[in-house]
């Protein structure tokens, strides 16, 4: 860590941060949002945490701050005005947050010290996840084999949350019929610039098989399910802007699209529960070694993280493209950004 | 040696043009002229950067090595594609604006 | 040679400083969305010279690569929203300090 670079960006963010907080123009605030994600992204690069970087490069500065523009598309640019300080409201919310703060704060007192290495996690945990990971799972990415092996219980629900959050949108917004979430916007459908259109078309074949590569070289290089997920649904964004929203629903339409999440979850819990089936614990990766051939039970770890991240890469891939149709279009999925 | 001679000489040089954008944002009067400072600007000196850090990684010459220099250079290739494609489309979306030229008789704004 | 990327790394970050001025303060919308461009263009080519400081690119390069596409990607959506939404200024609001006249 150098800290001179430290205190620099985080100069940076704060100016970013207070300057997102008081304008009052809501697409301003989106676009330095994401560059207040990039410059997260580079904090944590400095620090040297790399997977963690790259996650937040892909979702932070990439994916959410397109979801944002589709967001401001569909309602309104401006922030609606402020009427007299409405005194009730104000001091209840006031009430609530300080004694929740209050109560995080009083129990945040008996945490060890940050970067303490006598703590239960420095001295259980940490020794053992650095020495014998390697020999325990043989992936040298440390990182992967505590996601998506050691803590594969976190990483589960993580994806099931990202379902649901993808199934509430859907849910939400979702219409069968007509445009009765149509507010006065200028759709000026059909709008095609050439330079725009080639260029997204030679471009996307080569994302998505960098993608494909991320997802499966996480064993080794900082990537994994999340990262190459996201950078897949990215791709299709791309499609859809460059063209139309129904260019990309021809080609993945919804019913494919919840298909695919659902095989992502199903994937996931699936090898979990084979593991269950064969006698061992449930997402204990190592009794797999009975069902694939000429593998030892470390072995048959490696290839057990590799289909789990892949199955959350289908999901998250899945998502995003869902996410993303549903809000552009307010749910009718007709017209796009 | 020769190779530190070519990195240092390449990676100046894109500073130099970096510079030079950055000046063309800040002190041109209009969002046209200073979208051509930032379009061309960035572009090369991201393409002569990436380049010096390309070269410098072949200082060991090795397999390993070879291929993260190529990795560097994909990276090239694709600044080379995306970055002038991201100009025409802040450009048009300028132009669709209606955001107005500046003129030399005019008082020249903040 | 180290030192020398370590300066090359820290003279473009204070220049990034520059345009984050022009990011915050530009006067149209268009500005900052420029400023973000570049800001995204210079933060990939840094997270390659950090992996060269700390002497292993290799980890460094892929993250820099993804990091270009969503660049471009929120680049051309940016774009895109002004297709549709011909005007520049949602009629008077702007940055809290500088209310000019409509």
């Amino acid at each position: 860590m150098i800290w001179s670079f430290d205190l620099l960006i985080l100069l940076f963010m704060v100016i970013c941060a207070f300057f997102v907080i008081q304008v009052k123009d809501l697409l301003g605030a989106a676009i330095v949002f994401g560059v207040y994600s990039f410059l997260m992204c580079l904090l944590w690069t400095e620090m040297g945490a790399v997977d963690v970087a790259f996650t937040e490069a892909a979702v932070g500065a990439g994916v959410s701050t397109v979801l944002f523009i589709a967001a401001v598309h569909r309602s309104s640019r401006q922030v609606k005005p402020r009427k007299r300080w409405r005194r009730p409201n104000k001091a209840v919310g006031l009430i609530a947050a300080g004694l929740l703060g209050g109560v995080l704060f009083y129990a945040s007192v008996d945490f060890p010290d940050w970067a303490d290495p006598s703590s239960p996690a420095s001295t259980h945990l940490s020794p053992y996840f650095i020495t014998e990971a390697l020999a325990d799972t043989s992936v040298p990415n440390l990182v992967t084999a505590v996601l998506a092996d050691y803590r594969s219980f976190d990483t589960l629900f993580e994806t099931a949350v990202i379902f649901v959050a993808g199934m509430a949108v859907f849910m939400i917004l979702g219409q069968k019929t007509k445009e009765s979430a149509q507010v006065g916007i200028d759709l000026t459908g059909g709008y095609e610039d050439t330079i725009i259109r080639v260029v997204s078309r030679a471009l996307v074949p080569f994302m998505q098989i960098f993608a494909l590569y991320v997802v499966g070289h996480g064993h080794h290089s900082p990537g994994g399910g999340f990262q190459g997920g996201v950078l897949l649904g990215a791709t299709f964004v791309l499609l859809a802007i460059s063209f139309d929203l129904k260019m990309v629903l021809g080609r993945m339409s919804e019913k494919k699209n919840l298909l695919l999440a659902n095989t992502g979850v199903l994937l996931y819990s699936g090898i979990g529960v084979l593991s269950l089936l064969l006698g061992a614990n449930f997402l204990d990766y190592s009794i797999l070694h009975t069902l694939l051939p000429s593998t030892g039970p470390v072995v048959a770890r490696s290839h057990a993280i590799l289909g789990v991240e892949i199955g959350v890469a289908i999901t998250v891939m899945a998502i995003i493209i869902l996410i993303y149709t549903n809000l552009s279009s307010g749910g009718t999925n007709e017209k796009g950004l | 040696m020769l190779l530190n001679i070519v990195v240092i000489t390449l990676t100046g040089l894109g500073l130099f043009f970096f510079l030079a954008t950055t000046v063309g944002i800040l002190r041109f009067p209009d969002f046209y002229t200073r979208m051509h400072a930032a379009g061309k600007g960035d572009t090369i000196s991201s393409l002569l950067i990436l380049l010096g850090l390309a070269l410098y990684n072949l200082h060991h010459l090795s397999l390993s090595t070879a291929l993260v220099s190529i990795k560097i250079m994909m990276i090239l290739v694709f600044f080379f594609m995306a970055s002038p494609t991201a100009t025409h489309a802040i450009i048009d979306a300028g132009y669709e604006s209606q955001i107005e030229p500046w003129h030399n008789d005019e008082e020249e704004q903040a | 040679m180290v030192d020398f990327f370590m300066t090359v790394g820290i003279v473009l970050f204070l220049l990034l400083f520059l345009i984050l001025h022009r990011t915050v303060m530009g006067p149209t919308i268009i500005d900052r969305i420029m400023g973000a461009n570049v800001i995204g263009t210079k933060t990939a080519i840094l997270l390659v010279i950090i992996g060269l400081i700390y002497g292993r690119v290799e980890m460094f390069v892929d993250i820099a690569l993804a990091y270009a596409m969503l660049n471009f990607i929120v680049t051309i959506a940016v774009s895109r929203y002004f297709m549709h939404h011909k005007n520049l200024r949602p009629s008077g609001y702007g940055l809290i300090h500088k209310e000019k006249n409509e």
